[in-house]
């Protein structure tokens, strides 16, 4: 899996390449660590290019999501693949962590 | 036998040389007198000496004693210095050995010969006292380093055979409580009247944290479940039979007074919460009156459960719900689903059909739908079987990355199979 950071105007997008696992866990922790230490108070996973992502990485979602709340920080999920966006579905993700289909939606979700 | 051990007599003369430590250096020599004055101007160095007149002499010298450097002469009766060179590279005691040989005739091709048969370095019998020097010392730096190699490679062994000897432990105790993880699934056969029940399973390790239950809960009703945790191994697996524990009928009747499935997940949800590192548990639980073949399930989270009707289609039972922990004043509302007699139930984990393609494409629900439907005419271990089968080949591994379980029930009626058939 790999990670790369962009910073935008609503926040820190964190493109996610690679599948989003127990195996990668450690990865994207970092990433989220590093982001999270760079005063970011909007976190924006983009997950168009993974295509699995299993129970473990569904996990660290809605506890990063949950840690970002605490200190009035949000996390939302971009472009999630059709197979992706099942799994989070089936687990009531959505109702938890805003799921966008563009960079633009966020931007305008927030504003809103 | 012309040898003998000398301690060190005084540092005259070449003490600008010293050596960091006195070494012990053997000198075979059958010339006394260039014997005599090669080893006085040792000991001047500060080293001990040890003498003899051959290489056979020489060769129990060494085994004995051990010495940081040999000084051999070519030329020697009974067993000249190449000879000896040859002998101490095959000799296991002795093949790291430092290894000078002195010579009168310096000819390449006598360099290049000595050299092969197993000398580190060359002395001729002319050279001055600094080279002498020089050459000394630099056969007891490289003896040092490779003295030093071998102690570090000795405790390496050691750690690696420590090491070993602790993985052997452990993977015993990991066998033993696979052994016992396993020793609480339900019994394969019939865990009631008129349901057969078989099931197969097999975790990503040796331990796996998917388990299942099927269990009499009173005399016309069974309580099922199938949980999740997420995470592989150990962890996950000491997760997962904490969880198992606490879903056992007698626990759920004394705190809930039923093993209803809304309050059981309620009840679960409170007890496991999310834990720091992000672990949580999915889980599908269900209870199935024998007598009418009305099941209620409830789903927190979990991918859930297929139900093949022996005259319909097939349909998943679940809904999108939390799982356990996520939310602590989550619903998790019940469904309800007459099963009749020739209908199958299957209870499974996610790993069964998430399995990747070489080229990663995974096998998915739809195929191993197509499994499900495809084997209704064969018996239900035969069709679990083929589900593994068809996973395994998909995958083109023996082995799957996730912990993957299915368990099969049938309710007595139907015209084929039965659990064993």
């Amino acid at each position: 899996m790999q990670i790369n950071e962009r910073v935008v105007p609503q926040g820190i997008i964190l493109d996610v390449v690679g599948d989003l696992t127990y195996a990668n866990r450690g990865v994207f922790k970092a990433a989220v660590d590093k982001a999270k230490s760079a005063g970011c108070r909007h976190l924006i996973v983009n997950l168009e290019k993974v295509r699995f992502i299993d129970s473990a990485g569904l996990g660290l979602l809605v506890l990063v999501s949950q840690n970002l709340k605490l200190i009035q920080a949000q996390l939302s999920v971009l472009k999630p693949q059709l197979y992706v966006r099942e799994i989070m579905s089936l687990a009531n993700i959505p109702k938890m962590i805003p799921i966008y289909d563009s960079e633009d939606a966020v931007s305008g979700a927030r504003a809103a | 036998m012309n040898s003998n051990v000398t301690e060190p007599i005084g540092q005259a003369g070449e003490s600008s040389a010293q050596p960091e430590a006195a070494a012990t250096i053997l000198l075979i020599e059958d010339e006394l007198v260039t014997r005599t004055s090669m080893a006085a101007r040792l000991r001047r160095l500060g080293h001990r000496v040890l003498e003899a007149e051959n290489g056979l002499v020489a060769l129990d010298v060494a085994r004995r004693e051990r010495p940081d450097l040999s000084i051999v002469d070519w030329m020697m009766p009974e067993m000249d210095g190449p000879t000896f060179c040859e002998t101490v590279r095959r000799d296991p005691l002795l093949k790291s050995s430092q290894l000078l040989l002195m010579t009168a005739h310096d000819q390449p091709a006598q360099i290049a010969e000595g050299l092969a048969r197993g000398a580190d370095d060359f002395l001729s019998k002319s050279a001055s006292k600094q080279e002498i020097v020089a050459r000394v010392l630099a056969g007891l730096r490289a003896s040092r380093l490779v003295r030093k190699l071998e102690t570090t490679g000795n405790e390496l062994e050691s750690s690696l055979l420590l090491l070993k000897k602790q993985q052997a432990e452990t993977e015993a105790d990991l066998q033993s409580a696979a052994a016992f993880v396993r020793s609480i699934l339900p019994p394969q056969g019939s865990p009631a009247q008129g349901i057969a029940l078989a099931w197969e399973y097999q975790p990503s390790l040796m331990l796996g944290g998917d388990l299942f239950g099927v269990m009499a809960i009173d005399a016309d009703s069974l309580g099922l479940y199938i949980l999740d945790a997420s995470g592989h191994g150990v962890a996950a697996a000491l997760r997962s039979a904490s969880l198992m524990t606490f879903l056992r009928a007698e626990h759920m009747l004394q705190l809930l007074g039923s093993y209803d499935p809304e309050k059981v997940l309620t009840e679960a949800n409170q007890r496991f919460p999310l834990s720091v590192e992000g672990e949580y548990f999915t889980l599908w639980v269900g209870q199935l009156h024998v007598p009418t073949g009305r099941l209620s399930y409830a789903s927190a989270g979990h991918s859930g459960a297929l139900a093949s009707l022996a005259h319909g289609s097939l349909r998943w039972l679940t809904r999108s719900s939390f799982p356990l922990g996520f939310d602590p004043s989550a619903q998790f509302p019940c469904d309800y689903v007459d099963l009749q007699p020739g209908d199958r139930l299957f209870l499974l984990s996610d790993g069964i059909y998430e399995v990747p393609s070489p080229s990663g494409e995974l096998w998915g629900r739809e195929r191993f739908q197509d499994v499900i439907e495809g084997a209704k005419r064969t018996s239900l271990s035969a069709t679990i079987a083929s589900c593994f089968s068809q996973a395994r080949s998909w995958q083109q591994a023996q082995f799957f990355s996730d912990d993957a379980a299915v368990v099969g029930l049938e309710l007595a009626g139907g015209s084929e199979g039965g659990v064993n058939g």
